[in-house]
């Protein structure tokens, strides 16, 4: 009896300990090594700091064991780990951090204006405070990565410090094997496969045939999924959708007017399926606190009356070619065309500065973050506003948004979750603040049916 | 233009004209009857795209029918109503379409709002009004907006979902250039499509081009279908117009254009069947072709058939104006051939009698002119020795009857007798001379004479005589009543003449010039150049002579003087003759006269040479 029972007892802890092996494979909707939404980045790739586990967390180190700031925020220096290496045996150095974070400031704008090297540490200098720079930092952007020593005509296989290193890879599929030295430790699977979904992808036939164990949803598909009694991991108010005004002919009333025309509910209810969060703030409600202030109700009559008679010009609308943003743009449109307004969908072409975009641009922001200030601070970096570093005290940081807000140059419209259905073979899966999984940390079963579950991320 | 000339142009013209006449009607005709089996095929292609537009409705309502009854469908409706949650039906219309292979789809609530639409999924939550203007289940045409701003005409159809009448289904195809490629059109014949722009203010709205698509998009020289369009969408009936959509008569069409009303009537799209007429043309060119040259070949055996009636017409008229030309130039001997009974024959044998009378009548007229000559000419020897003749026999009768007188008178009168004798035959002589001259004119010895130079000569001659050696010795001063006047120009006038005969010529003049002035006058001689010729002129300021006289001057034997022969100007017009010169005489009584000779002026080698 005894025996039966530590057999038994045997077998429960057998089966709730993680299981080192396998290749997880992956299906994306986006290049997942492509920043920011990227679900390989943080696979492959280490920040100097790296988020919590979740909102309430703290900020972590990572490739960096400490940091310290003076002259008020103007002068940051972060210690480097000790004993770090990349992925193909080269020691972390502050020269290859500072070579790595002077290549990702030219790709995206830096709040800082150089980065000098001390010994085992990285000194930014910033011409204004840099608050916030720690948690951006953790930012997918900021990730080190090891350059190539000399330029070769054949694009390098991308090497960073991560529990994953990039075996191979194709323009429809990324291959990853486990990273035996990495300072984190060894991940549990031996491998992820990323994948391009196509257009028409079958979620049910991908992960009962076992051919898929992870696969990116978009918002407006989470309802159906979980109607399908699908395993769903979402991360709550990953993105923001927000319609930024670009064109600065336009009247601050038709600014105004198109401001109180979006009816969010429509948007929310219908075409995200229920499945995000109505806001007329930067911020989702659990980073600021004060979002709820901001009125989110379509205001028709008040557009109407803030146009004033006045016949606006015919306007353009971009968005992503992606089902749920262009309907989402064409459902705006309508709204804009019931308060006067004569818009038209473009698909948006990335890359343009402010002058060649369209008059209204349509896009999905990442906001998770640690911060509200740091949040706040990315994502007016993202809208390309020159805007004042956010304070960190609430009161003042409601006052500044809402003044920004008032200028109508950008319409926060809804916060969207990042989502993914998982099968049963995955376990201990769970997702960063901003939606990526956490494959490091998540291992397979091996012989187990798909079984189907429906469960929520913390 | 000759008269052979003129016949082969009128029968030419003649024939062409016919030939002409003829193939305008038969290729009109031809024209015609193209023209009506053209229409015909044109109608009867309208009523073939008729029946499948009707066709198409069917098709539509009978799936909007199987839509309606569905299972999917009336679970949906179930949900709804119960519910009352339309989110999670947002795309399904859009399945539904693509299943049910129609372009709108629209699933409207109970309250009319769009639950899902097809076409234009972010249209949910607005009304339909089209669902209150369909009545009855027949299919209609409507209008749709699209979310890129323009819109599309399609077939529709209204139906309630079984079980859920409240619910209710939109749907239909779109007549786009799929719609037009399924039509079954035969080789020449295009089918086009325009896509009437909706009117706003009751202004009908101006013809777009590009709006009138066809097959392969949009339809070149759409514009030329303009006027068929706007008579369609004007009258509400189909209109059918020929086009010419270049000046090329192949690339023309029957355009026949036929509205399609929405159920309130309003046109909504106009459906074009455009019949190429390239075919026909092609024909009717390949028929006028072959007409073309069987007429030109006809004509032109006609021509040469006219050629030789001509021929054969003219050639004795020919022959009559020519021999006609030369009894004009004095051959009166010329003789026409006359063939056959026809008036051409008769003219030719009136013809030669009428020669024949002349050439007899001419032989009359000189024998009676040769024998007035004869008689003339006895007349006038006559009359000149007649005169010394009857002094002649008064001194002979008076010598015999002197025979009786005393030997000293007898002397004396035989004396003055003999004396009287001598001078008269004398006279005799000269008068016999005078005619022997005029028989026997010398053929003249042509050389390049200065024409001044012989007026100089003639006037030194007849010039005042200065006093010299016979007056001194006692010889009878000879005294002329007139004035002498000689105009010459500078150049040397010259000529090819006889020095001797022309000098004997002018002292001729000179001297019938001095006998028109016994009391005295102005003689002038003159010489000037004229075009091509040498003017001598000799004038005097006599009594002049009347037109009669002038007409007869030159007449042998004619004068108007009491002892002259009437051959000095006979002579001089024989020298003027035999030179190539002409001779005038300007006169009027009491005017003077003048005498105008023009010789052909010769070429100055000494002046061309310098």
């Amino acid at each position: 009896m005894l025996f039966a029972c530590s057999l038994c007892a045997g077998v429960l802890q057998a089966r709730t300990r993680p299981r080192y092996g396998g290749t997880i494979r992956v299906l994306v909707d986006t290049d997942p090594l492509q920043a920011p939404n990227g679900a390989a980045l943080r696979l492959v790739f280490d920040g100097l700091t790296q988020p919590g586990i979740d909102l309430e967390s703290d900020l972590q180190p990572a490739l960096a064991l400490r940091w310290v700031s003076e002259n008020n925020s103007h002068r940051w220096q972060f210690w480097l780990r000790p004993g770090v290496v990349f992925q193909d045996g080269a020691p972390l150095t502050a020269v290859a951090v500072a070579a790595s974070l002077n290549q990702s400031c030219r790709m995206t704008a830096c709040p800082w204006s150089g980065v000098h090297i001390s010994g085992q540490s990285v000194v930014f200098i910033g011409e204004s405070p840099m608050p916030n720079l720690p948690a951006m930092l953790a930012r997918p952007e900021f990730l080190i990565r090891e350059l190539p020593a000399t330029a070769s005509s054949e694009t390098p296989l991308p090497i960073g410090t991560g529990p994953f290193r990039v075996k191979d890879g194709t323009a429809a599929t990324i291959r990853l094997e486990a990273n035996e030295d990495c300072w984190q430790g060894r991940p549990f699977a031996d491998a992820v496969e990323f994948r391009l979904a196509h257009a028409n992808r079958d979620l049910w036939a991908e992960l009962s045939t076992g051919k898929t164990d992870l696969i990116e949803i978009a918002p407006s598909e989470i309802r159906a999924a979980r109607q399908r009694q699908l395993r769903v991991i979402q991360a709550p108010d990953a993105n923001l959708l927000a319609l930024e005004v670009n064109n600065p002919n336009l009247a601050p009333q038709l600014r105004a007017a198109i401001a109180l025309s979006v009816d969010r509910a429509a948007l929310q209810q219908v075409i995200f399926q229920k499945q995000a969060d109505v806001s007329a703030s930067l911020l989702p409600a659990a980073l600021s606190g004060y979002s709820f202030l901001f009125p989110t109700d379509r205001d028709l009559a008040g557009a109407l009356a803030q146009r004033g008679g006045v016949n606006p010009p015919p306007l353009t609308l971009a968005a992503d070619a992606g089902a749920p943003m262009q309907l989402a743009a064409q459902r705006l449109a309508l709204n804009l065309h019931d308060a006067g307004f004569t818009v038209k969908v473009v698909p948006l072409i990335p890359g343009l500065n402010v002058t060649q975009r369209a008059d209204l641009v349509l896009r999905s922001l990442p906001v998770a973050g640690i911060s509200p200030g740091a949040t706040l601070e990315w994502t007016l970096h993202n809208l390309e506003i020159n805007a004042p570093v956010a304070p960190a005290e609430p009161v003042v940081a409601f006052l500044a948004e809402r003044d920004l807000l008032a200028q109508h140059t950008v319409v926060p419209l809804l916060f969207l979750p990042r989502a993914w259905v998982a099968s049963s073979r995955l376990r201990d899966l769970h997702l960063e603040a901003d939606g990526l999984p956490d494959l490091a940390n998540a291992s397979l079963v091996e012989g187990e049916l798909a079984r189907t579950s429906v469960e929520r991320a913390p | 233009m000759s008269l052979r000339q003129k016949l082969l142009l009128l029968f030419s013209l003649t024939v062409a004209a016919a030939v002409a006449a003829v193939a305008w009607t038969v290729l009109l005709r031809i024209r015609k009857v193209f023209e009506q089996q053209d229409q015909e095929k044109t109608a009867l292609l309208v009523t073939q795209f008729q029946r499948e537009f009707q066709h198409r409705s069917t098709e539509v309502a009978s799936e909007m029918d199987r839509l309606a009854a569905s299972e999917r469908l009336r679970s949906l409706a179930r949900d709804l109503a119960e519910t009352g949650d339309a989110s999670p039906y947002l795309t399904e219309a859009q399945s539904l379409a693509a299943e049910s292979q129609l372009d709108f789809l629209e699933i409207l609530g109970p309250d009319g709002n769009i639950v899902s639409s097809a076409q234009w999924p972010a249209r949910f939550g607005y009304p339909e009004p089209a669902l209150n203007s369909a009545a009855g289940p027949a299919a209609f045409i409507k209008r749709d907006d699209l979310p890129d701003g323009a819109s599309a005409v399609g077939i529709f159809a209204v139906r309630a979902i079984q079980g859920a009448p409240a619910v209710k289904l939109l749907g239909g195809r779109r007549l786009d250039r799929q719609f037009l490629a399924d039509l079954p059109t035969p080789a020449g014949v295009e089918a086009y499509l325009y896509n009437a722009p909706e009117s706003t203010n009751e202004v009908a709205p101006a013809f777009q081009p590009s709006l009138l698509l066809g097959v392969n998009g949009e339809v070149p020289n759409a514009a030329q279908y303009a006027g068929v369009l706007a008579s369609a969408e004007r009258s509400g009936q189909p209109a059918s117009t020929l086009i010419y959509l270049t000046p090329r008569r192949e690339d023309s069409v029957n355009a026949t254009a036929m509205p399609l009303k929405s159920a309130n009537g309003q046109v909504m799209a106009v459906l074009v069947v455009a019949a190429s007429r390239r075919a026909m043309v092609e024909a009717q060119r390949h028929i006028r072709a072959i007409a073309y040259t069987v007429a030109a070949a006809g004509i032109l055996i006609t021509i040469a058939i006219s050629i030789a009636i001509a021929v054969r017409v003219s050639r004795p008229i020919e022959e009559l104006a020519r021999a006609a030309e030369e009894v004009a130039h004095g051959n009166w001997r010329v003789r026409v051939e006359a063939r056959g009974r026809d008036e051409v024959a008769m003219l030719a044998r009136s013809f030669n009698h009428m020669t024949a009378e002349l050439t007899a009548q001419q032989e009359r007229l000189i024998q009676s002119e040769r024998v007035a000559a004869w008689r003339e000419l006895a007349r006038r020897l006559a009359h000149e020795l007649k005169n010394p003749l009857f002094p002649l026999q008064i001194t002979v009768e008076n010598l015999v009857r002197s025979r009786s007188l005393s030997d000293a008178e007898f002397d004396e009168v035989f004396r003055e007798s003999t004396q009287t004798l001598g001078m008269e035959l004398a006279n005799l002589k000269t008068i016999i001379g005078r005619f022997s001259d005029f028989s026997r004119m010398p053929k003249p010895q042509l050389e390049r004479i200065d024409s001044q130079a012989v007026l100089v000569r003639v006037m030194k001659l007849y010039a005042q005589p200065q006093p010299g050696p016979t007056e001194a010795a006692g010889e009878p001063k000879i005294e002329y009543k007139f004035d002498l006047n000689v105009e010459l120009d500078n150049a040397r006038l010259l000529i090819d003449a006889d020095p001797e005969m022309l000098h004997r010529a002018l002292s001729n003049l000179v001297l019938n010039a001095m006998d028109a002035m016994p009391d005295g006058g102005t003689l002038t001689l003159s010489a000037k150049a004229l075009a091509d010729r040498v003017e001598i002129r000799v004038a005097d300021s006599g009594q002049g002579m009347t037109p009669e006289e002038c007409a007869r001057l030159f007449t042998p034997y004619y004068t108007t003087k009491q002892h002259g022969t009437g051959l000095g100007l006979a002579i001089v017009q024989s020298v003027v003759s035999d030179h190539n010169a002409t001779i005038a005489v300007e006169s009027q009584p009491g005017g003077g006269t003048a005498f105008v000779l023009l010789f052909p002026r010769a070429a100055d080698e000494a002046s061309q040479v310098s």
